[in-house]
């Protein structure tokens, strides 16, 4: 490991201003001047091949007064880590920008002018992001300076968005309230008659200030509202939580509660991924696949509930540990109820295989193109449909994935079909993986108990393949044991970009066939 | 005279009546093939009866058109329904108007409702509009040369007539083909009008994919009772058709309580029965692209052109 982060450091040598391992991720810090360029060559160079997964900022006030910008790189092959950082001392507000080298960090950029009041000097777009334009100005509210609880007066304010003007170009305006349950987002089209010229994404609006409540809490009290972050996504949120505390505190997890951990993981992906499946199809008005694997996922649901007394799985991992365990008639119980849904799933995937006019809808509908993909660093299912095979259960394992090899399906076709089938294959390699464990697990303990407290200023990061793709949480500690910044990445702030590069050329009603393939959450983006 | 007009309003009572029932049974058909209960059939009778006593709301940016459209579609097409035998062969009201009136009934219908779908200024109402005229003009040319060559099967292009024809098998047995083709591309019309799988969803709540239901968004309380009446109506008139057309046995050809009563009863199993083909077809096919439709409804169109041709071919 960390050849290529020793190539770096060769190519740089000198340059890089001070070096450091946090918890096994090595560290360089480096001169503002120099970031661009160095992005560059890691983004570009043939050999580190690196896509930018995490932009972040802190606050170091009361310690230090000095804003740290944190760029954490994954390198060619997704398994080498490594995080660059620059240093804003003083009255520094201004930060270069890498948006115009690496696309991917268009987004996090704007996200940091936001909530910290730092700007990106050479963005592209320095329009508001998460600040809706009803918040006051000056208002950045993850600086040390706000307090948590601050009440935000109303004011008056547009949203300029991106305008194709023409003859025959018609603006068409859907959400953020939509005609079925879904969460609040708003999709803004330019249309020439049917087909989509562009798509711009404005989201937000369910900003609740998730990172900042987090910094009110103990390093032990997170997980309920890790869990709470994006409900479909529970234990993949409150996994990637406690791995990076457990880190932190030095925990070593038992080897039974990390098995448990991940049936768990699995559980949550096979009820998302069952859903999944049959929502695409309903989308085009192929009920019967979408009434089957509603069953199906309700058997695992309520699956979920007799096994830990909630849907959701919610309650079930706590920092060290677990908080329930499996008796073993508990996982005959589950094995059981995976063999009578996987023929049934099996029988279903053949009629979904043959029917040609559920193909003739799902080919070709909403392409994502390799290199598009890879420009936005796309994660989860969607990379792995356009060609990306990154999955952090093989990458970098968490948990007891180390003694669980995954096989990783990979697609290069990039459209609607090619992200159902990448669930598909998943539900089968999950049910495999619950089975594996059921024989490899043995008994022993599910919990240890944190007997140290974390150096202020000490970090760790975690990555969790949740069932959506890569979940990110970096965690710093405060004085007693508090949490002095929590950074949290749930997969879809990175996707939903993508999906307006998805849409073009497709006509305006299959987007919400594509918008599905996707199925991003908007809670866990808009934090 | 009086009895005339008491066939006249049996027949609508039987087509107001019928036509939720209608619905109501594909939707159960739907539910059973996808393992499910389903609501009960005649769940469309008290949907009907809780919209028509909600309040309706109007958009302000809207014209007269708006509140006139409901009414101007449930007449006309209630009236499209008294031109179709149903259960008794001779409709008194067939003098009124042949074939080609009941194709233009349907048509005045829609489009008032294309122009409700622009009056109210919503992008979905619009994008629903743009869409149903672009159904309704791939589709027209395929009703019209398949009531052709039904017309010159059965020597007339008056309903009564063609019924009465077909039921004593006269052109039918000498050349069935002309009909057989003419059944089919009518039936893919019937779908395309009425707005079923595989052309439009009537179950979606997606906006952006739907055809009739966008333009029928903004409305609310009797005047959506109206609307939604009228489409089910339309369904049963298609079906109506359908199945008198092409399968007219049973249907009373005196106007005695025996034969009525026996061709009430034939009426409705052969209606449901298409319903339930109906359901059934829902089921297997997934939604077309938008634009594929044009594909649908040509082969539908070829598919009449076929039958004309054919029946001069077989006649000379």
């Amino acid at each position: 490991m960390e050849t290529l982060f020793k190539k770096f450091m060769a190519q740089f040598e000198g340059r890089v201003l001070n070096v450091r391992h946090c918890h096994g991720i090595p560290v360089a810090n480096v001169a503002k001047e120099d970031l661009s360029m160095m992005a560059r060559y890691i983004h570009q160079d043939k050999a580190m091949h690196g896509t930018l997964s995490l932009l972040w900022a802190v606050d170091h006030r009361p310690c230090e007064d000095r804003y740290e910008l944190l760029y954490l790189f994954t390198l060619r092959g997704y398994q080498e880590w490594m995080v660059l950082t620059i240093d804003l001392g003083g009255e520094e507000r201004v930060f270069p920008s890498i948006t115009p080298v690496i696309h991917a960090a268009q987004w996090y950029e704007r996200e940091i002018r936001d909530m910290f009041g730092l700007i990106a000097q050479g963005h592209p777009d320095l329009r508001r992001l998460v600040r809706h334009e009803h918040w006051p100005k000056g208002t950045h509210p993850l600086r040390k300076t706000y307090a948590w609880n601050s009440v935000l007066t109303r004011e008056q304010g547009e949203y300029s968005f991106n305008r194709i003007e023409g003859e025959g170009v018609f603006e068409v305006a859907v959400g953020p309230i939509h005609a079925g349950v879904i969460e609040p987002g708003h999709f803004r089209f330019s249309v020439a008659g049917e087909p989509v010229m562009q798509l711009e994404v404005r989201h937000f609006w369910k900003h609740r200030g998730v990172e900042k409540l987090f910094e009110q809490k103990l390093l032990t009290a997170g997980v309920p509202l890790a869990e709470r972050i994006s409900g479909d996504t529970t234990v993949g949120h409150a996994l990637a939580y406690c791995e990076a505390v457990e880190t932190l505190l030095g925990l070593e997890v038992p080897l039974r509660a990390k098995y448990l951990r991940c049936v768990f993981l699995e559980l949550e992906r096979l009820h998302n991924h069952l859903g999944d499946v049959g929502a695409i199809c309903n989308d085009v008005a192929f009920t019967l696949a979408h009434a089957h694997c509603g069953r199906m996922k309700e058997r695992i649901m309520q699956l979920n509930d007799q096994l830990t007394g909630s849907r959701f799985l919610r309650g079930i991992i706590d920092v060290g540990g677990m908080q329930v365990d499996l008796a073993p008639q508990q996982f005959s119980q589950l094995i059981g109820e995976l063999d009578t849904i996987q023929p049934d799933f099996t029988e279903l995937e053949k009629i979904l295989a043959v029917n040609a006019s559920l193909k003739d809808r799902l080919e070709t509908t909403g392409l994502l193109k390799v290199r598009t993909a890879w420009d936005h660093a796309a994660l989860g299912y969607v990379a792995r449909a356009s060609g990306m095979d990154r999955d952090l259960r093989f990458d970098r394992p968490f948990a007891a994935y180390n003694l669980l090899p995954v096989k990783v399906p990979r697609y290069q076709e990039g459209d609607v079909r090619a992200r159902m089938q990448v669930r598909i294959d998943e539900i089968h390699e999950s049910m495999r993986l619950i089975r594996q464990i059921q024989s490899d697990i043995r008994p022993g303990p599910i919990r240890v108990e944190p007997t140290t407290m974390p150096q202020p200023g000490d970090w760790a990061l975690s990555g969790v393949e949740g069932w959506r793709g890569e979940i990110l949480y970096f965690v710093m500690a405060g004085e007693d044991g508090r949490i002095h910044r929590c950074k949290i990445r749930d997969p879809s702030f990175v996707n939903w970009p993508i999906i307006q590069q998805a849409v073009m050329g497709n006509i305006i009603p299959d987007f919400p066939l594509i918008n599905k393939s996707f199925n991003l959450s908007y809670a866990g983006n808009d934090l | 005279m009086f009895g005339n007009i008491c066939l006249i309003f049996l027949q609508m009572v039987v087509i107001l009546g019928v036509s939720p029932f209608v619905v109501g049974l594909i939707r159960k058909v739907k539910a059973w093939l996808q393992c499910r209960k389903g609501p009960s059939v005649f769940q469309p009778y008290a949907d009907l009866r809780k919209i028509f006593c909600k309040e309706a709301v109007i958009p302000s940016t809207t014209s007269w058109i708006f509140t006139i459209t409901p009414y101007i579609l449930f007449g006309s097409t209630l009236a499209a329904g008294l031109l179709v035998p149903a259960f008794f062969a001779d409709m008194p009201l067939g003098f009124a108007g042949n074939i080609i009136a009941l194709v233009y009934l349907l048509a005045l219908g829609t489009f008032f409702l294309i122009l409700a779908g622009l009056d109210a200024g919503s992008a979905f109402g619009g994008m629903g509009s743009s869409r149903e005229a672009l159904v309704a003009s791939v589709t027209e040319p395929a009703m019209i040369l398949s009531i052709f060559a039904i017309g010159l099967t059965a020597g007339s292009t008056n309903l009564n007539t063609i019924v009465h024809r077909t039921a004593l098998f006269q052109g039918v047995t000498t050349d069935p083909a002309p009909h057989l083709l003419a059944l089919g591309a009518l039936f893919i019309v019937a779908l395309a009008e009425t707005g079923r799988v595989p052309v439009d969803n009537p179950a979606t709540h997606l906006e952006l994919t739907m055809i009739h239901e966008a333009m029928i968004l903004d409305y609310s309380g009797r005047y959506l009772a109206l609307v939604e009446w009228a489409a089910s109506m339309k369904l049963l008139v298609f079906l109506s058709l359908l199945v008198n057309i092409f399968a007219p046995w049973g249907i009373a050809v005196e106007a005695t309580a025996g034969a009525m009563t026996l061709g009430l009863v034939a009426y409705l199993v052969k209606v449901s029965a298409l319903a339930v083909v109906i359901g059934i077809l829902e089921c297997t096919v997934a939604k077309l692209r938008l634009f594929r439709l044009s594909e649908l409804l040509g082969a539908a169109f070829i598919l009449a052109l076929l039958a004309v041709i054919f029946f001069y071919m077989f006649r000379g």
